[in-house]
């Protein structure tokens, strides 16, 4: 627990020192914060035209498309906002400042993975929560399935942590991020739609190996109804084998790190 | 005119220099089309199902058609013209006897020569794997028409990004924020994500009067037939203008931005 409370000190030093470096900045702020906005908006406006025309999408109505989006989007951004981090990763690598990192009397890995927030991120995540819940009352869920939601999307971020992990990783050992975490979120909003969308394999690919379809639509077809308690369970089983083995691959990253240019 | 083809020559070889990075970039593009086309394939699951005035192979061919299309548009190298005006390299090439614009252009085209190259590779590939329906476009008319529309939507691409390239003259330490705005706008209203008929015929309308539908959307029009000749030569005098527009635009800015400018990180 002393512990725990550290790490959340020194998570908020370090956030606090991320926002306002960003703050220092108001015209960048503007910009990408209008340009998230705008993307947002685009895309719903995109998937409701588009329902307008079609009625349905692989059996789902527009309330229901749009939930699967907007969880897609909570996912998404909260990973964004906890990681943001690890976009900067190359360079500690490439100009051998991890040295400094791993010097300190603090895990390497949680400075790597959690170092700067995003505050940007962070103020589009009310509005979004607000979405989430006026969307997610229009679809009726038991008070049993919005649990279910809420656990899993939970789990669906432990799982995208443990992607991050894998990528801070693949960094020490190829010296490659900015594609890869773009790969990552690539395949991520593959998940922008219900993954019952894709053909086999794909659909088996996104469901069990690049699980993007536990991470989003699993929680969001929880809150439907539409998810046994097993497949709860499972999921999270699946979430827990992921942090477990990228948090593995990690360790056996570091003993990779050559120090280079240091 | 030489010089200009050793920029191309050498600009091809770099784009090998970092082998991983080309692949993972390429990787990406094909993620992205695997969205598009398994969400609209599963709309277009009827094969006689018409939507939004789009057949099951007008949808799949608007969407290959993207494939090779953001290969040709908006495939390019002048994005890290903001980050030379930020770190003051741009300095070292107003000493040259080198025309700046037309030593990005050119290494735009060695970028979108390779890019085209993976494109059609990559394409091939998924038709034989999606076994997709294809519209082929019969009329030459249409096709010069097509490839007009194309060659337009290559140069008002160049002059978009760089006028927003521009903007990092007035803030060095934010270049980035004004492409990624231009990016989703390009995506967007571009028609590089769904084609933007689905839209009410009113933003559509306001859209037209915009750059951004030339990129992709209306070049694939133009092919899939969806307009006619004298729409299509319209449409194709619409990019023209604006691409004279953009032009001047640029021109302006980039005399009023070299005014300001300060060769910060020299």
């Amino acid at each position: 627990m002393k512990s725990f409370l550290r790490y959340l000190k020194v998570w908020w030093l370090m956030s606090k020192n991320s926002f306002v470096s960003v703050f220092y900045s108001k015209l960048s702020l503007a910009l990408f914060l209008i340009a998230k906005t705008l993307r947002f908006v685009f895309f719903f406006m995109f998937i409701f035209f588009l329902l307008k025309g079609t009625n349905s999408l692989a059996g789902y109505n527009l309330n229901q498309t749009v939930f699967f989006f907007l969880t897609f989007n909570l996912v998404d951004v909260t990973a964004q906002f906890l990681f943001r981090e690890v976009y900067r990763f190359r360079g500690q690598v490439v100009t051998g400042g991890l040295d400094l990192t791993l010097s300190k009397p603090l895990s390497p890995l949680f400075r790597s993975l959690m170092g700067g927030a995003d505050v940007i991120d962070l103020i589009t995540i009310p509005p979004l929560i607000f979405a989430i819940f006026y969307v997610g009352r229009m679809l009726n869920p038991s008070l049993l399935h919005a649990t279910f939601y809420l656990l899993l999307v939970l789990n669906s971020l432990l799982i995208a942590t443990a992607f991050h992990i894998a990528v801070l990783g693949l960094g020490i050992i190829t010296l490659e991020i900015d594609h890869t975490i773009m790969i990552y979120r690539d395949i991520t909003n593959l998940g922008r739609f219900p993954v019952d969308i894709y053909k086999q394999p794909l659909q088996g690919i996104l469901t069990f190996l690049v699980p993007v379809g536990i991470m989003i639509t699993l929680p969001a077809k929880a809150l439907m109804g539409l998810i046994s308690p097993i497949g709860v369970f499972s999921s999270f089983l699946i979430g827990m084998a992921a942090i477990f083995l990228s948090i593995q691959f990690w360790n056996f990253a570091l003993t990779k790190y050559t120090s280079a240019s240091s | 005119m030489k010089k200009y083809l050793s920029v191309f020559k050498i600009s091809f070889q770099q784009e090998f220099v970092y082998r991983l990075n080309f692949i993972m970039w390429r990787v990406r593009n094909v993620l992205q089309i695997f969205l598009i086309f398994f969400l609209w394939d599963t709309i277009f699951s009827d094969p006689g199902r018409v939507v939004f005035g789009y057949d099951r192979a007008k949808i799949l061919t608007y969407i290959f058609g993207l494939a090779i299309m953001k290969a040709i548009v908006t495939s390019s190298r002048t994005i890290d013209v903001a980050g030379e005006i930020s770190d003051g390299k741009l300095s070292n090439y107003l000493l040259k006897p080198v025309n700046y614009f037309k030593y990005w252009f050119t290494r735009d085209v060695a970028s979108k020569s390779l890019n085209l190259i993976f494109a059609v590779f990559e394409v091939t590939i998924l038709y034989f794997i999606l076994k997709p329906p294809f519209f082929f476009q019969p009329n030459p008319l249409l096709l010069v028409l097509f490839l007009t529309s194309l060659l337009s939507g290559v140069l008002l691409y160049f002059f978009l990004l760089f006028i927003f390239d521009m903007f990092a003259m007035w803030y060095p330490e934010q270049g980035w924020g004004p492409i990624f705005f231009l990016f989703i706008f390009v995506e967007f209203l571009g028609g590089g994500l769904f084609p933007l008929d689905i839209l009410p015929a009113a933003i559509q309308k306001g859209l037209y009067l915009t750059p951004f539908p030339y990129l992709y959307f209306i070049p694939l029009q133009i092919y899939l037939g969806k307009l006619g000749i004298i729409e299509s030569l319209w449409a194709t005098l619409v990019a023209g203008v604006w691409i004279l527009v953009l032009g001047f635009t640029l021109k302006k800015l980039w005399q009023a931005g070299l005014a300001v400018y300060k060769s910060e990180g020299r």
